[in-house]
């Protein structure tokens, strides 16, 4: 008996049109400006802030957010040590995560967050609040512009965050905070 | 046996008038949102042309990408199944579950196992499947289908999801602040999504070159139960894949703005291999699939990447409700995907559409929809599937269209008729379904040819 992957392929094989070309896509260059990635930003209920520049980080963090008791980051010393095999239970007490973007999206809002800077695969959406530190020479225009530039390719897994979770799932009413980050600011240095 | 038609099942939907318009109001809504993203990309005809060029490509190499993805999975540690159907679909998922010892599932939104009817498959079985999705979550309680593809839950009212929220989450009586009920939800599932034991996805996109799967979300479920669970399994149908990386530029770009008027879903995560210790499996199915591809005039609906759109612009879903179709995908792309599956018990599905085309001028990747529906259409007629009435009053109509003196004398009859006739007749509801919500028009005093003999005549 042949496999369902045989029969299957074979149907395909055998079921499929006549060759058509592959298209190339252009680069549809347009704005990468810091400004028309705050603006996007903002309205899918994100928030930009400014760093002087990268020493700063800590101190910002603490300013902007006081109530944080356990916060988890790469990028100085943290109250909480998070690795690719903290349990469960103490990555869901996680207030406040602080990791680095390799790059932005002007068009949408969106930062890409390799597996490489998460700490755990976990973090990003199980922290109550995120916050993303990005290189502001890092932003490009477009979709088509941020997967040529993915450092290291789609990686083991990574992620295009924009914004914070949210759903309009009762009513099509907009509720920010449904599973994921209550809250996203991006960092900018 | 006899099914039910789409119009029998959307007069249960149509009898509150009220949910009726905002029903119908509130997609209409989408579609504007959509229409205000779409016009801010200029370049956009020219990225529903790629999308669908790329789509068409992938399907003309169907089985060479299929076996691409499958080797490039397998070289980063995923287990790669393949299903023909439903049934062994449901298996794989059942053996997979059952060799980690696991009892307790978060599932993140699938169309594709809604298709497979996983859930109460898994259910029967022991399993517990927790739908995570948040209206996905709120029609499992119900114990409802979804009614739409990227707005499971838009057939309800706040009011509904809070007397579902008092029953099943012990929220307070009367409850109806979609933040306040979102918050609850997001409490109860957060403790499913620590103790899942096995987390299921769909896929949104495959790429051939990396082996990755691609799911996006607004909510973050996927990734929250993914990256929890020891286990993670993506279900996906063979028409998910796309060659290269690069081509998620195209349709990340196209996705969230024709879907919901989004700039793009909050997450887009591309999962390519497991965490060490950790299992990914990916299960590729056709159910009905490759027969699609055989099929010249249909083949070209399996280019859908399931934004919805058709369904917010359609005057029929938005004034008849998702499950009317009876079918996972309803709307006109659930229209043209039915009747592959089962012509018959589908049969009146294309014929719920004017045939005014929105849907098509909407779809991101360019699917002729509404010459489908007309295509299908065909087929269901010669296969003898019509009413009775439909069949006759068509058969009818042909004849008369042919022959102009039947055309001129029932002409004349008609304007006759529909003056000297009684009310109750001419818009009696069993003989002229037409009239049930709608008044003839006055009957003219002359037909066009006689006013146009007229003007042919010489001044006198
Ligand atoms: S047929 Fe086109 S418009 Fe309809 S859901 Fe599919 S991609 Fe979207």
């Amino acid at each position: 008996m042949s496999t369902a992957r045989d029969r299957i392929l074979a149907a395909a094989r055998a079921n499929k049109p006549a060759e058509t070309p592959l298209p190339t896509v252009p680069d549809f260059w347009g704005d990468n400006s810091l400004e028309r990635f705050s603006t996007v930003l903002a309205s899918i209920g994100g928030e930009v802030a400014q760093l002087a520049s990268l020493s700063d980080l800590e101190t910002t963090v603490h300013k902007l957010w006081p109530e944080a008791k356990l916060i988890a980051s790469s990028l100085f010393t943290p109250t909480l040590r998070i690795d690719q095999h903290t349990p469960t239970d103490v990555l869901a007490d996680v207030d406040l995560a602080v990791l680095p973007v390799e790059l932005g999206v002007a068009e949408n809002g969106a930062v890409w967050l390799p597996e490489a800077n998460m700490l755990h695969r976990a973090l990003p959406t199980v922290t109550q609040h995120l916050a993303l530190v990005l290189d502001e020479r890092c932003l490009v225009a477009t979709m088509h512009q941020a997967y040529a530039r993915l450092p290291d390719g789609p990686g083991g897994y990574g992620m295009f965050v924009a914004g914070p979770s949210k759903t309009a799932d009762i009513e099509q009413s907009l509720v920010i905070g449904a599973h994921g980050a209550r809250s996203l600011v991006v960092l900018v240095y | 046996m006899s099914y039910l038609t789409h119009a029998s099942r959307a007069e249960a939907f149509t009898l509150d008038h009220e949910r009726t318009s905002w029903h119908d109001e509130t997609l209409w809504f989408v579609r504007q949102k959509r229409d205000k993203a779409v016009y801010a990309v200029p370049e956009f005809q020219e990225l529903r042309n790629l999308a669908s060029a790329i789509k068409d490509h992938t399907l003309s190499r169907l089985d060479e990408y299929l076996a691409q993805f499958e080797a490039a999975a397998q070289a980063n540690g995923v287990r790669v199944h393949w299903a023909a159907n439903a049934a062994e679909h449901n298996a794989i998922v059942l053996d997979i579950i059952r060799a980690r010892g696991a009892t307790r599932v978060v599932k993140s939104k699938s169309m594709l196992t809604e298709e497979c009817h996983l859930n109460p498959y898994l259910i029967k079985e022991g399993i517990e499947v927790i739908d995570t999705d948040l209206g996905e979550r709120i029609i499992q309680m119900r114990d409802e289908p979804p009614s739409h593809i990227v707005l499971p839950a838009i057939h309800l009212k706040k009011e509904d999801v809070g007397a579902t929220f008092f029953k099943h989450l012990g929220t307070a009586e009367g409850l109806t602040d979609p933040q306040q009920l979102t918050e609850a939800a997001r409490q109860h599932l957060r403790a499913k999504f620590l103790a899942g034991e096995v987390a299921l996805t769909g896929v949104n996109f495959a790429i051939a070159e990396t082996g990755s799967v691609v799911v996006c979300t607004n909510e973050g479920n996927a990734d929250l139960g993914a990256s929890l669970a020891p286990v993670h399994v993506a279900s996906m149908g063979i028409e998910k894949l796309v060659p290269r990386l690069s081509d998620l530029g195209v349709f990340t770009r196209l996705l969230a703005r024709s879907a919901t008027g989004q700039p793009v879903t909050t997450y887009t995560s591309h999962y390519t291999k497991p965490v060490e210790g950790r299992e990914m499996h990916i299960i590729i199915v056709d159910n009905g699939r490759t027969q699609q591809l055989g099929r010249p005039d249909f083949r070209a609906s399996l280019k859908c990447i399931r934004c919805g759109a058709c369904m917010n612009t359609c005057p029929v879903y938005r004034r008849s409700g998702g499950h009317s179709y009876d079918f996972t995908v309803p709307g006109p792309i659930g229209s043209i995907l039915s009747p592959n599956i089962d012509l018959k018990k589908h049969s009146t599905l294309p014929f719920a559409s004017t045939l005014c085309g929105s849907c098509t001028d909407v779809c991101p990747v360019k699917i002729d929809i509404h010459v489908q529906l007309y295509k299908w259409r065909q087929i269901v007629s010669e296969a003898n599937h019509l009413p009775t009435a439909k069949k006759l009053g068509l058969k009818f109509m042909g004849r008369l269209l042919a022959s102009p003196t039947a055309f001129k004398v029932s002409g004349m009859l008609g304007r006759k008729g529909l003056r000297l006739l009684p009310y109750g007749l001419t818009h009696n509801k069993t003989v002229n379904a037409w009239a049930i919500a709608r008044e003839l028009p006055e009957p003219p005093k002359q037909s066009f040819r006689e006013w146009y003999a007229q003007q042919a005549q010489p001044a006198t």
